[in-house]
């Protein structure tokens, strides 16, 4: 049975608990073991230590990586941030054999080492390379019955494509997420504006209005282009601006339409049977309809 | 320098020190840049309006315009998308260009406050992003009170402290670390 450390991050345990029910529940039902990283903390966000230094961002990373090292597993997040800045700060450790002495230096006072041996997957990358469009095909209990999707699959999950552990054929054309959606029974097709920042992140923390502008420009073109059922989201940080924002802009009156709004690991949890109710359990757009149609057909 | 951006580079304020200080700081191939723009084309701060364009940083970066880059807003701003790192001909890493500018503004103080809140919490709780509430939404998830991360555990997060208090956060920290 293949196993895997779970990365929870903060946005996740913290925002929304339901992605992380849905990642265990996934898991579970396509037989991967989970592994508790006890004692794991933040990535650590890119505005916090990678902000203060090279090594500061190597080390806190690392505090995290070798926990996974020390139980011998690979470590999944559905996360962008907490992917990207562990990919990089894996990349960096490997690249600058200074840092990474330093870091065990650091590590070393509290008993701790790290070899440089884990590799940090998404939940993207997890259901493509290492459970396979076949397999997720024939473990799908509720088909999603043409659900037309927009898909997002967000900027960490995407670059620096270099210090990823796999990666899209064209990073700036990805289709990943529209496969694994397919494969699902869904429709996801290509739409102009697919590879656009969605503008959560520092930008929302630091210039809201310019940030929530710059998502309802995405989202328009979504609306214009495919006036989708759902749109479904690779990070959770995409996904706090997808729904919990758009509730901002419909409140501010700057849109008057509404799209739902889920994490690709809450999707693959309701089609692989998971109970709605948990899985969905912080959704602010309300999803009567997507789960009627994915339910309904079966 | 007009509001919140460099529109009239002046040379007088060029500064070769801080050129060799940002590249110590991870902008270690800062000065191959051939200024082609391919960065700003693609940024996602550009997109949204925000004053200071990439490939410009970049060059104010090469200039050494140490009040100009320590005065800007526009890189706490930054996505950290790395779609500039992506597409860069000369492999500049132009994000880190800004988180070099970042880490030396820290050093005078010059970042906003919420930089310190997210350090704060990274440190006492060993989650930068803390936010109340969260146990009633881990309960309708069905889920424990507490995640089995650092903050469950004290032990393991003391050690964590310990590791951070081995960095540069020692020096800068305006709160106490203990
Ligand atoms: S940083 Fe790279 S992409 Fe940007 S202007 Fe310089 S060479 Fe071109
Ligand atoms: S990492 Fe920052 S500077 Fe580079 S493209 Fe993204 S937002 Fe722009």
């Amino acid at each position: 049975m293949e196993k895997i450390g779970l990365f929870l991050g903060c946005n996740i345990p913290f925002n929304r608990p339901d992605i992380e029910y849905s990642i265990r529940f996934f898991l579970n039902e396509l037989g991967v073991e989970i592994v508790e990283m006890e004692g794991a903390a933040c990535c650590p966000a890119y505005g916090t230590m990678p902000s203060l230094g090279l090594l500061e961002w190597a080390t806190a990373s690392a505090w995290n990586l070798s926990i996974a090292e020390e139980k011998g597993v690979d470590m999944l997040t559905g996360c962008g941030s907490c992917y990207g800045v562990q990919n990089e700060a894996n990349y960096y450790i490997h690249k600058h054999p200074e840092i990474k002495e330093k870091v065990n230096e650091i590590l070393g006072k509290v008993g701790r080492k790290y070899d440089g041996t884990v590799k940090v997957w998404n939940v993207i990358n997890f259901l493509y390379e290492k459970i396979g469009i076949d397999k997720l095909k024939q473990k799908i209990k509720y088909n999603l019955n043409g659900l037309k999707c927009g898909v997002q699959t967000g900027c960490h999950n995407l670059w620096p494509s270099k210090a990823f552990p796999s990666s899209e054929e064209n990073t700036f054309f990805p289709t990943r997420m529209r496969q694994l959606i397919e494969a699902m029974g869904g429709v996801a097709p290509h739409y102009s504006t697919i590879t656009d920042c969605c503008g959560m992140g520092a930008l929302r923390s630091n210039a809201p209005e310019k940030s929530l502008a710059l998502f309802k420009k995405k989202l328009d073109i979504i609306k214009e282009e495919l006036n989708p059922d759902l749109n479904v989201i690779g990070c959770s940080s995409c996904l706090l601006q997808f729904d919990a924002g758009q509730s901002l802009l419909i409140e501010q009156k700057k849109i008057d339409y509404k799209i739902p709004a889920l994490h690709l690991a809450q999707l693959t949890a309701i089609a692989l049977g998971a109970e709605v109710d948990k899985a969905t359990a912080l959704a602010s757009i309300p999803l009567n309809g997507v789960i009627t149609k994915i339910k309904g057909g079966n | 320098m007009e509001e919140g951006g460099v529109n009239v580079i002046d040379l007088t304020q060029a500064d070769e020190s801080f050129v060799k200080e940002l590249e110590a700081l991870g902008a270690d191939e800062l000065r191959e840049c051939i200024q082609c723009g391919k960065c700003g084309a693609t940024c996602p701060m550009a997109l949204a309006g925000l004053e200071f364009f990439i490939k410009r940083l970049v060059h104010a970066a090469n200039l050494g315009l140490r009040e100009v880059l320590l005065d800007d807003s526009s890189v706490w701003g930054c996505q950290s998308c790395n779609r500039c790192v992506e597409i860069c001909p000369m492999d500049i890493k132009p994000y880190e260009v800004i988180q070099a500018i970042r880490r030396a503004a820290v050093k005078v103080e010059s970042c906003p406050a919420n930089t310190y809140e997210g350090l704060r919490n990274l440190y006492r709780f060993g989650h930068a992003v803390f936010p109340k509430g969260f146990e009633e939404r881990r309960k309708k998830a069905g889920l424990p009170e507490k995640p089995p991360t650092a903050l469950s555990f004290e032990d393991l997060r003391k050690k964590y402290q310990e590791i951070l208090r081995n960095t540069i956060l020692e020096e800068i920290a305006p709160f106490p670390l203990d």
